[in-house]
Parts: C-alpha cells; structure tokens; sequence
C-alpha cells in the first residue's frame, strides 16, 4: 500500500538542478507535439526521448519507472480496444456481430485511428511522467507565484502539500495498528476498520489543523505566507538539450505526418 | 550584575472544565541563563512555557518580560513572540511550509522585513544550527534531529533573546540529544537566555545553571542542580530520579571516602575529587597535552599531515560547523559532547588528545583548560595547531 512518493523520487532525481522551466518545457512541448502529431510514429518516438531522458539523465530506477507506466497504459488499452472496434470504416478487414444491435469490426481506419490514439497517450503520459519525477512540487510552487497565482491558492497549496505528509504519516500508523490487530482479515472487518480508519485520521487531522493555528501565532503570523527560496538558474547545456529535443521531436511529427499504421497493407 | 529578562509573579491558570494546572508560581530568569523546568508528566511544564509567549494567559498573577509586564493586545504580542522564541515539543507540529528555506523564512517574512534581510537572518540562521544547504529540501524528508534544528533555525531567524524548548531532546536518540545540548550552549555563548523544560534529570543535571523542580503545579525547588537534585526525598516527591553521579558521590561518601569540593556536576569533578582523595602525596604520572584546531584556520592538507604523525590521537569536535567538517573529512570522532571535559581527562591519564573548534572557543578552550590547572595543579598544556 506504501511504496516510493513520486515526490520523493522527484526531490533525489538527477535533473533535480535543472531549472524548473525548462523542464516544464520540454513536458508541456511534448504534449502539444504528441497533439499535432497526425502519425504514431512521432508521439511514440517523444516517448523513447523522454523516457531515456528519466532513465539515462534523472537516473530514475528501471522497475519504478515501469510501474508507473503500467497503471495508467491498462486504461489506455481499454480505450483503445473499443476505439479498434467500433470506428467505423471502408472495407472491413474483419468483422463480427454477435447480436443482432452490435456489430465489432476492423478497419484500415480503426486500426490507424487506435494507433494514433495509443501513441498519443503514451507519449502524454512520458511526458507527464517525466515531469513528475524530475520536478518536485516545491520548485513548481516557485514556478506558479513567478506566473501570478493568486497567493492564496499558492499559499493554501503548500499548507495542503506539507499537510499530506503529515496526514499520510498518521494514516500509515493506524492502518498498521489494525493490521497488526487482524483489522482486515474478513471483508466485514475491513469495512469496519477502514471507517475507523477514516474517523480517526480526520480526527488527527483536526487536530493538527488547530496546531498549524498556533504554531503560525507562535511565530509572529501576519497572515503572509513565506517567501520562496532562489529558483536554479537557467544552465547552457539543460537548454541546448531541452531546444534539441523540442527540434528533433518537431521534426520527427512534420516528416512522419503522412505515416500510418496501415500503410503497406493492401 | 546581570539584569531579569522573565519574571513571574504568583501566576495561576485553569483549564476550561479542569483542575488548577498552575498554582501560583513565582520565580525570575537572569539575562544569559541556562535554566531547565524539570518535572513529572503532567507537572503543568507545557502550561507554563506557553504563559512566556503569551500563547496562555494567566488567570491570575503577573508575567514581566524585560522588567515590563505582558500586554496582550495584537501588536504587544507579536514583539514579544518575536523576542521569545518558542520550539514546540513535536517539530512536526512547527514546521509549516513546504521547504526548509521557506519555513525558516515564515518568521522574518511576516515580521515585516525587506527580502534581502529576510535572506541574511535566514542564511544565519540555518548555518547556525548546522542545515547550511538544506534549503530546497522537504521537512517530510528529515530525520528527528534535523527537524528539530529546522524549527529552532525559524525561531532564531527572528533574533529571539529568550528562547524556550519544551523538550528538546523528546524523540532525539543519544547523539541527537547531545547534539542539541550543545547547540543550545554553543547559542548562550553567543547571548541568549535558554529556557527548556524535561523530565530527563540526566539531561538537566549537568547542562542547567539552575533548575526549578515543578509538580502538581507548584514549585518544589528552584535552585542550582547539585543542590535541588541532591534532596532525594524531594526528587521522589516529583517523581524523578537522582542524577546517576549524585549517587555516585553519595554512596562513596557513605563508604568513608572523604570527597572534598562541592557536589560533582560532571564525571571530570568526580574522578577528579576521587584521585585527591585517593592519591598518594607527590605521585602523579606525566599529562598528556591538548591540542586545539580552528579548522577554519587550518587546510584540509595541513590537518591530515598533522594526524598522520599523530596516529591513534582521541579527536573531539566542539561546535556544529567543527562536526561538519570532521564528517566531510571522514575524521572519525571520539568526543562529540562535553569535549573539554573528556580531553582533560585523557591527559590526566597522560594522554593527548585534538580537539577541532572554531573561532572564539578555541579560547574558550583555553580558558577552561587553565582554570583548571589552577584548580588541581595539574599540569596539562594546551597548544594550538600551526604553533611551533
């Protein structure tokens, strides 16, 4: 139930002094370019960049960075499987109905489509990934008060962000003293040891809310919020790798953009 | 004459729906004191130091802080919490922002000051408690001490003269706990007044100027350690217990051992009462010597050359930045508290010993050291490295 925080393998990752914009813009970059891509080919291969990018530069673990993929790519192949069967098309390569409302066929189209598709969300989601295990949130926090966030969502995002932890501490303690006690041995138990759970680390957190209140009067509060510390500074080489990348990904999408799935296949 | 920084004046506090939880207490704080609250769970120690910053109010009775009393009005209190610094048992319960830097910074920021000051006070202040460099860190990612030393660094970014730790060491392992001792000597050194409260009688003992022994609300005792914790009836009463070396003395004492001096506050003033009253007259082997490093002073050459014709060496380390370097260098430490303490009595077993320091301790060292000679005619030589 408890592995590794993507936090605090963004807080350790190798990339952890880049700037935080650059990187910001080489995920942000990649989406919109896995977006304008009209081929698989590009979106997969912004992929194979980035995530040798994690793997090489940010020194992220082979097996953490596999789990992290495998979660949300189950739901994509889902999406995708109904996308191949039921977009419609010219020249069916395949087809079944099995009753007599549904009918599940494959076409050039639906194949293109899917892959187009496929492609597209695992290259977001290296994108996405990249960004999380490369950028802890304390330095994205710098990067949101730079463009303008309020101060009070920013100053209520820390105050949640440093809360979690606390919070995701007691949650670990209880539920390892009601496993320690058989708490989840039936399905009935777990019911109920799951809503004591909740109790009484809404409880706990209650508490601790009361206690952030104090500790802020103790320390001379005037309702402002600390200041952010020194954001890295932008180095020459992180920028000619990240323009590299955004350059190369860049054209990749505009020489693949008449590739599909399907070519060759008569 | 050292001036009263925190006076209190028959101060008494009920809880809403509960017993009296201090019933009327009087005592005073002198400017550059070390004084520790010692009692039993539920002795009223919490109660009382949230009194000092004014986060309790009393119900009755007077606090003075600086010779003036407590105004409880929003501006008042914000000059004093700015003036006391309060380090709350559980750092967890303290440390609010998300970063290091950032936290030590709440204070400074919300007092008002320019960004460029904000940043001195907290640079100095994380160096001071030895987190130089843990600026961009997350506090969910520190261990105890850390925490602890992050939450005394936002309390001495705000330049605080008093400062007040309830339970400092609670949740510390041993080393920790030393470690902050020390930090909180190396802190009076440099002028503030220190207030802690514990029910660890082995901590108090040795470090306090004076202690105040607190049960059920109502003072016990207040005087110096040797005497407030040499009443072993007392000490019962508040369910404490008798510092390990006061018994020590008591029971060589009660076994015809005349120990002559006052009650021993360390393990040196023991041994060392103990060999007087043991040793034959005019028998006493050769010492050892002391040498003291500023490591500021002294290159990471130099000192290595020095140790390699010194093999076997004991080296302590006094102070946060000296301990910093010893790790860095890998210099494997024998003495990380109490250092003078122990290197003395290395060289009256005629051995010597390194102590690394910085700036005005390594005086300090010597001072110590001569005092000393004064006081048992020992003659132990302190010399500083790079001197012939």
């Amino acid at each position: 139930m408890f592995e590794e925080l993507l936090e605090d393998i963004a807080q350790s990752n190798g990339l952890r002094e880049v700037n935080p914009y650059l990187k910001l813009a080489a995920a942000l970059g990649a989406i919109l370019l896995c977006l304008l891509s009209t081929s698989w080919v590009a979106p997969l291969a912004i992929a194979l960049l980035l995530s040798l990018g994690v793997l090489l530069l940010a020194r992220v673990e082979p097996r953490t960075y596999a789990k992290l993929f495998i979660a949300p790519l189950s739901f994509a192949l889902v999406s995708v499987l109904v996308i191949l069967l039921v977009t419609g098309g010219s020249g069916p390569l395949w087809a079944w109905n099995p009753l007599p409302w549904l009918s599940l066929s494959l076409t050039r189209e639906s194949v293109g489509e899917a892959a187009l598709v496929l492609a597209r969300m695992i290259g977001g989601m290296s994108a996405l990934i990249f960004l999380a295990v490369t950028t802890p949130m304390t330095d994205l926090f710098l990067v949101m008060r730079q463009c303008r966030l309020p101060e009070t969502v920013l100053d209520l995002a820390m105050m949640i962000y440093r809360a979690i932890f606390l919070i995701l501490d007691q949650l670990v303690q209880t539920y390892q003293a009601q496993r320690m006690r058989l708490g989840y041995s039936s399905f009935g138990e777990s019911v109920r040891s799951l809503s004591t759970l909740c109790g009484s680390v809404f409880i706990g957190s209650w508490f601790a809310g009361e206690d952030l209140v104090r500790a802020m009067e103790a320390r001379c509060s005037a309702g402002k919020f600390a200041m952010l510390g020194r954001i890295q500074p932008v180095e020459a080489r992180p920028l000619l790798a990240v323009t590299a990348f955004l350059a190369v990904s860049a054209a990749i999408v505009a020489l693949t953009g008449d590739v599909t799935a399907m070519q060759g296949v008569p | 004459m050292t001036s009263i920084i925190l006076e209190a004046r028959d101060l008494r506090y009920q809880y809403p729906r509960g017993m009296e939880a201090i019933r009327g207490i009087s005592f005073h704080v002198r400017r550059g004191e070390k004084v520790a609250l010692v009692g039993p769970n539920g002795a009223g120690k919490s109660t009382l130091l949230f009194m000092f910053n004014g986060m309790l109010r009393p119900d009755s009775g007077m606090l003075l802080f600086d010779n003036r009393p407590l105004a409880y009005d929003r501006d008042s209190l914000r000059e004093l919490r700015r003036r006391v610094g309060f380090v709350f048992q559980n750092p967890d319960r303290q440390i609010i922002a998300p970063t290091v830097w950032q936290d030590v910074a709440y204070g400074p920021v919300n007092l008002g000051l320019p960004d460029d000051r904000v940043r001195a006070a907290v640079e100095a202040a994380l160096g001071a408690v030895g987190l130089a460099g843990f600026d961009r860190r997350p506090p969910h990612q520190l261990s105890s001490g850390e925490k602890k030393r992050v939450a005394l660094a936002g309390v001495l970014a705000m330049d605080p003269d008093l400062l007040v730790l309830d339970e400092p060491t609670n949740a510390l392992d041993p080393a920790g706990s030393e470690d902050i001792m020390e930090l909180l000597d190396e802190l009076r050194e440099k002028g503030k007044t220190v207030f802690i409260s514990t029910h660890d009688v082995e901590l108090a003992y040795p470090w306090a100027d004076r202690v105040i022994l607190l049960r059920g609300g109502e003072i016990l005792r207040e005087d110096s350690p040797e005497v407030a914790f040499g009443d072993a009836g007392l000490v019962r009463k508040a369910r404490l217990s008798v510092p390990l070396l006061l018994d020590l003395h008591r029971e060589l004492e009660r076994r015809g051992l005349s120990l002559a001096g006052r009650r021993p506050r360390t393990v040196l003033e023991l041994v060392q009462a103990v060999e007087q009253a043991t040793r034959k007259a005019g028998v006493r082997p050769p010492c050892g010597t002391i040498h003291v490093c500023d490591v500021d002073m002294t290159g990471r050459e130099a000192l290595a050359g020095w140790l390699s014709s010194h093999d076997g060496i004991s080296i302590g380390a006094m102070g946060t930045r000296a301990k910093q370097r010893a790790a860095t260098e890998g210099l494997p430490l024998d003495f990380s508290s109490g250092v003078i303490d122990k290197c003395i009595l290395k060289a009256l077993n005629g051995r010597s010993s390194l102590i690394l320091t910085v700036g005005g301790m390594v005086a300090q060292v010597e001072r110590r050291v001569a005092l000393f000679r004064e006081e048992s005619g020992a003659d132990i030589g302190v010399r500083r490295l790079g001197e012939a």
